[in-house]
């Protein structure tokens, strides 16, 4: 059988909407930042997450409520249940070695930028991570970032950080600061403006998209990002800027 | 020079024998457009009805290491809107587009194939097996008389070929000839087998559907036998050999079976597109090496011995 076992070993509530799981699988895994897992729950259904941390047997996810799963996850689960976990799956980011990278993200879309950032830490490269919420009750994982990167911060509708959008903070860091490499997670047009801009500005760009996904291995189709034929869960979900280009050209 | 792969199919000139099998990446212009440029013959769509289907929630498909279990539940986003990716798609694509067409009775089937043809598809593939959607496939090609009534009403619109894709179940001669006989230019052998998988851990079925398809090297040697007996009795009859394909050789066995040309489909989750190119190439150098010109001289040589 293609899952692996995993038991639940702690939940966090980190927003009123987002939660962090940390499960203990009954085998190693060892994924790269910015590759998933189909989760599995018997009963309820099937999601891909991505890794927002992973050491041998022990792995995070960070757990939004969007639909049936994520809604009983945060309802349901508890410490010492069972879920079953396919993966690692996909492509992740490439890491430079050296230099500086800079790290955007559109709220919950930290979740594989904290895993990078913790590999990128250890090859000796400059981190700097910008983290974008909507609100100020929204703000999470800030000081876990803080401990590893150099880390700011923007809200678009509060006080805390930059007031804005997080392309917004992007643009005045970059215009002020230059960096090796992007990479970037949020929604798709978060990452498609970041990738749009990097390109113009000849920064070589990375960013991991979300899809509804259902068969994970590339075969169905249903992930595809058209007319262009990428498929997020075996192409991607980490895809390089230029990929998307042909899709940039009209304003 | 170079051995020939290019094969006749029922009309359809296919510059190699690989086809990509229905239900896999076959849903959008751009996939297309790639299974193209990792050097298909032609291209199976995804099965289109005639009013869009959400298919079945995941879990989906099942990598059972022998094999892959999938009950997807046909989902697609109807004939009105595909026919805008299939007419791109029959614009750009230069290589054979097959469309694979389900339906719940004849006139459903009519409906879809009327509008998949006026949207430029070079051929039609009726879905007459799909083990695992209620009121769909199986169930329906289960009934020989509706069967070949479909055969008939579609095959009276269609001036492209069109393809019975069979199940085990249908994989007999006397089935064979009798879609033939309505009118069918070939036959696509075999659709997955119904089979379910139980994890053991939650002692739950896996499938959110319970019951899927098995697709993968488990069941060659069946889709090699069902071709085998229908080139045997039927040797004029076009045959897409389908089941198991997961590389030149497996490829090639269901040639000397007696199919003209192989669908690959769910080999694509463990070696992605390239296999296309690698089928061709192990297909290119057997000729080579044993001196044959053409691909064509081995459809159904097995029968020889």
């Amino acid at each position: 059988m293609n899952y692996r076992i995993g038991k639940i070993e702690g939940i966090r509530t980190l927003t009123k909407s987002i939660k962090e799981y940390e499960i203990v699988l009954d085998e190693p895994i060892n994924p790269e930042p910015g590759q998933f897992a189909m989760l599995w729950i018997p009963g309820v259904g099937e999601i891909p997450l991505s890794f927002a941390d992973a050491e041998t047997k022990r792995i995070k996810f960070i757990v939004a409520r969007v639909g049936k799963v994520t809604g009983h996850m945060h309802d349901k689960l508890r410490a010492g249940d069972k879920v079953f976990i396919r993966g690692p799956l996909g492509r992740g980011f490439t890491r430079i070695r050296g230099g500086r990278a800079l790290l955007v993200a559109g709220g919950y879309g930290l979740a594989p930028l904290y895993f990078l950032s913790r590999k990128l830490r250890s090859m000796e490269c400059g981190v700097k991570a910008l983290l974008g919420f909507k609100s100020d009750d929204e703000i999470f994982y800030v000081k876990e970032f803080e401990e590893l990167v150099e880390t700011e911060i923007s809200v678009e509708h509060g006080s805390s950080g930059h007031r804005g959008t997080v392309l917004d903070l992007f643009k005045d860091v970059i215009r002020v600061e230059r960096f090796n490499m992007v990479y970037a997670c949020g929604r798709e047009e978060l990452n498609l403006a970041l990738i749009r801009k990097c390109l113009r500005m000849g920064v070589p760009v990375e960013a991991s998209f979300e899809r509804i996904m259902r068969c994970g291995a590339g075969i169905c189709g249903s992930c595809s990002i058209e007319p262009l034929g990428i498929r997020v869960c075996r192409d991607g979900p980490v895809i390089d800027g230029s990929m998307i280009a042909p899709m940039l050209e009209a304003p | 020079m170079s051995p020939d792969l290019e094969v006749e199919l029922a009309g359809l000139r296919l510059r190699n024998p690989t086809i990509l099998a229905s239900g896999i990446l076959g849903s959008f212009y751009g996939l297309m457009k790639r299974v193209e440029d990792a050097g298909a013959g032609a291209i199976t769509t995804k099965t289109v009805t005639r009013e869009p289907r959400e298919g079945y929630p995941n879990p989906v498909f099942v990598d059972l290491g022998f094999g892959y279990l999938n009950a997807m539940g046909l989902p697609n986003p109807g004939i009105r809107e595909f026919s805008v990716e299939l007419r791109r798609a029959a614009r750009e694509i230069r290589i054979p587009l097959i469309a694979s067409i389900g339906g719940r009775n004849e006139e459903e089937f009519m409906d879809v194939a009327g509008r998949a043809l006026d949207a430029g598809c070079s051929g039609i593939e009726l879905n007459l097996s799909c083990p695992h959607v209620s009121g769909y496939g199986l169930e329906i090609g289960s009934d020989l008389q509706l069967a070949c009534s479909i055969i008939k009403a579609v095959k009276s619109i269609s001036s492209k070929p069109v393809f019975t894709k069979i199940s085990i179940h249908q994989a007999r001669p006397d089935i064979v000839s009798r879609y033939l006989g309505s009118g069918a230019d070939g036959v696509t052998a075999i659709n997955t087998i119904r089979a379910a998988a139980i994890c053991v851990e939650s002692m739950t079925p896996i499938l959110s559907n319970i019951i899927g398809g098995l697709s993968g090297p488990c069941i060659r040697p069946i889709a090699v036998a069902a071709i085998y007996e229908i080139r045997r009795e039927l040797p004029g009859v076009p045959i897409i050999g389908v089941g198991g394909v997961d590389g030149w050789r497996a490829a090639l066995e269901l040639i000397l079976a007696g199919a003209n040309a192989v669908g690959v489909g769910s080999a694509i989750a463990r070696k992605d597109l390239q296999i296309f190119g690698e089928i061709i190439e192990g297909l290119r150098r057997f000729l080579a090496e044993r001196g044959f010109k053409s691909i064509k001289e081995l459809v159904g040589y097995a029968h020889r011995s």
